[in-house]
């Protein structure tokens, strides 16, 4: 038998900037499972989530079905450090569809990551940060040192920044 | 117009009783790929190979060596993912991780489908809804969730509350013309999950760096009156119960409530709490965070920041945290000096050698946890980088 595929899943996240002080946030996943859709809105400049909405086109499990109202327990949470501990305590309870609590979780990822991109956006076309602006960027945020593999000992990033 | 997109794609084949997994990342800034081989039976990962595409920094492909850390984790272990946060994202790469979940979580719902092809051979008549919801799901990697506003009952308060107020030091020895310094804001392992600083080890440090007192604060974490009493016995140092809460506006250091809150409390719910019990809130790390991108890029000014709502409930703010960077110490300063409300100044330590980066300096002795919350209530204290000054 050839290898067909047993499973199969598409997620897309994408950002949009609404008006100067609302950004929006949408997921959709299509798999296997489930088909649904969350979109969210944020308020600048709290960064602090003022609208939620889902709707799952088609799902197999009933835990996800009539969900369309479970995920306003995350209004008025902000989109930043600590906010995943907030969003799955928060919805934890409200829901036993935990794709659902996922996709509001990539909801924010992707605005955080949009503001990352405006950062890098900064630095020459077609090329990675240099090693001094990386440096530059650990010593601003010491957060970052040891963060991940390229902030940790052994980095040529991390060389001669003294640990927090 | 659209700021950003990313793109996730992950498939399942199944090979000789193994899954094989391909993921891949593809957004606006990184694009990765992972093959994940994961074996049928318990679903643990036998291997897993990274390839970068696109990434940022000249060191992001150094992340690929501490994949492998990856093998022998099983998706349906509750730790799953916490594993995955905890060793992909913080030795590797957070995107990597990412990723890592969606191929683990499509892996096992791969295997749901697996089992209802098995079950449909014995039943040609059973549906997929039936099969799915009528079979017990497996223990998969479901993030651990915490309930939301459990609040346990209120045992013993007072009587905790009084014994916790006798320390064994009462007379600390300290010359109370002197400024007393405590750092209000440190966890302990195992109490924090996310600290791996024990007790015991912490208090000597503090003791030995010169600070007058501690006050652990470990997440949603009540400490006995009495294992803190023997704490203080032990170390003839003064020891001093906190709590720092998660509610849905950040994280709230509060001292003087005895309540056990677990989870995520709704602010103004702690609000009523702390009032009830006569206690004392402080928003810890107000803007952890917030500056990351640049004010400027959100728009964020102290004037805007102050007027929050969330402001008009606490008592305090800890303008001095040392998990911070310091341009948000000083927005949090700015923020509290326009507010006029009291400023306090704790390590967040989660490590021993963290403690007492900063400290809140009182003015004369506190003995105990009477003395901390009249004396946070008076307000008359400020934040100190206690380690700097003490150099």
């Amino acid at each position: 038998m050839p290898d067909l595929i047993t499973f199969s899943r598409n997620r897309s996240v994408s950002v949009d900037q609404v008006d100067p002080k609302t950004m929006r946030s949408s997921c959709r996943l299509q798999d296997s499972l489930i088909d649904a859709f969350v979109e969210m809105t944020v308020g600048l400049p709290d960064l602090e989530i003022t609208n939620v909405s889902c709707k799952v086109r088609r799902t197999h499990l009933k835990q996800c079905r009539d969900q369309e109202d479970c995920l306003q327990k995350v209004i008025g949470t902000r989109v930043g450090p600590g906010m995943l501990k907030i969003i799955q305590g928060l919805l934890g309870e409200a829901t036993d569809c935990r794709q659902l609590i996922f996709m509001v979780e990539e909801c924010c990822h992707g605005i955080i990551l949009s503001f990352t991109k405006d950062m890098l956006a900064l630095a020459p076309q077609g090329k990675e940060l240099a090693v001094e602006d990386c440096k530059k960027m650990v010593v601003d945020n010491i957060r970052l040192y040891n963060r991940c593999a390229a902030f940790a000992p052994g980095s040529s990033i991390v060389e001669g920044i003294e640990p927090p | 117009m659209l700021k950003f997109k990313r793109d996730k794609l992950v498939t399942i084949v199944e090979k000789e009783n193994t899954l094989a997994a391909h993921g891949v990342l593809d957004d606006d800034i990184y694009s990765l790929e992972l093959d994940v081989v994961f074996s049928m039976s318990d679903l643990e990962i036998l291997s897993i190979k990274g390839r970068w595409h696109r990434w940022t920094t000249p060191e992001c492909p150094r992340s690929d060596q501490f994949l492998q850390e990856a093998v022998g984790f099983k998706v349906r272990d509750a730790d799953f993912s916490r594993k995955v946060h905890k060793i992909i994202s913080r030795k590797a790469c957070r995107h990597y991780a990412n990723l890592l979940l969606e191929c683990g979580h499509s892996a096992n719902e791969a295997m749901q489908v697996i089992q209802y092809r098995a079950a449909l051979a014995e039943n040609p008549e059973l549906s997929f809804e039936a099969f799915l919801n009528d079979t017990p799901a497996p223990v998969t990697a479901k993030t651990e969730i915490t309930p939301i506003n459990d609040i346990a009952p209120d045992t013993d308060s007072t009587e905790k509350a009084d014994s916790a107020a006798k320390p064994a030091n009462a007379d600390t020895g300290h010359d109370p013309s002197e400024d007393f310094f405590i750092d209000l804001h440190v966890h302990t392992s195992p109490a924090s999950p996310c600290s791996s600083a024990p007790v015991d080890d912490l208090i000597k440090e503090a003791r030995r760096i010169g600070l007058n007192g501690i006050c652990l604060t470990d997440h949603n974490h009540v400490w006995q009156a009495d294992e803190v009493e023997e704490l203080r016995r032990k170390h003839n140092f003064l020891v001093l119960r906190g709590n720092e809460i998660t509610t849905e506006q950040g994280d709230m250091l509060v001292f003087g409530l005895e309540k056990d809150i677990k989870g995520i409390i709704n602010l103004e719910d702690l609000y009523k709490e702390v009032r009830k019990a006569d206690a004392f809130m402080i928003m810890a790390h107000p803007f952890r965070g917030f500056l990351i991108f640049g004010a400027g890029q959100v728009g964020l000014t102290p004037k805007k920041a102050m007027e929050r709502p969330l402001f008009k409930l606490v008592d305090g703010i800890e303008i001095m945290n040392g998990k911070v960077t310091e341009k948000e110490n000083n927005f949090a300063a700015q923020v509290a000096s326009g507010l006029g409300l009291p400023v306090t100044g704790g390590s967040d330590a989660h490590e021993v050698e963290e403690v007492g980066k900063y400290a809140t300096c009182f003015p004369g002795v506190i003995r105990d946890e009477k003395d901390l919350l009249a004396a946070l209530k008076a307000g008359t204290y400020s934040p100190v980088a206690f380690k700097k000054r003490n150099r």
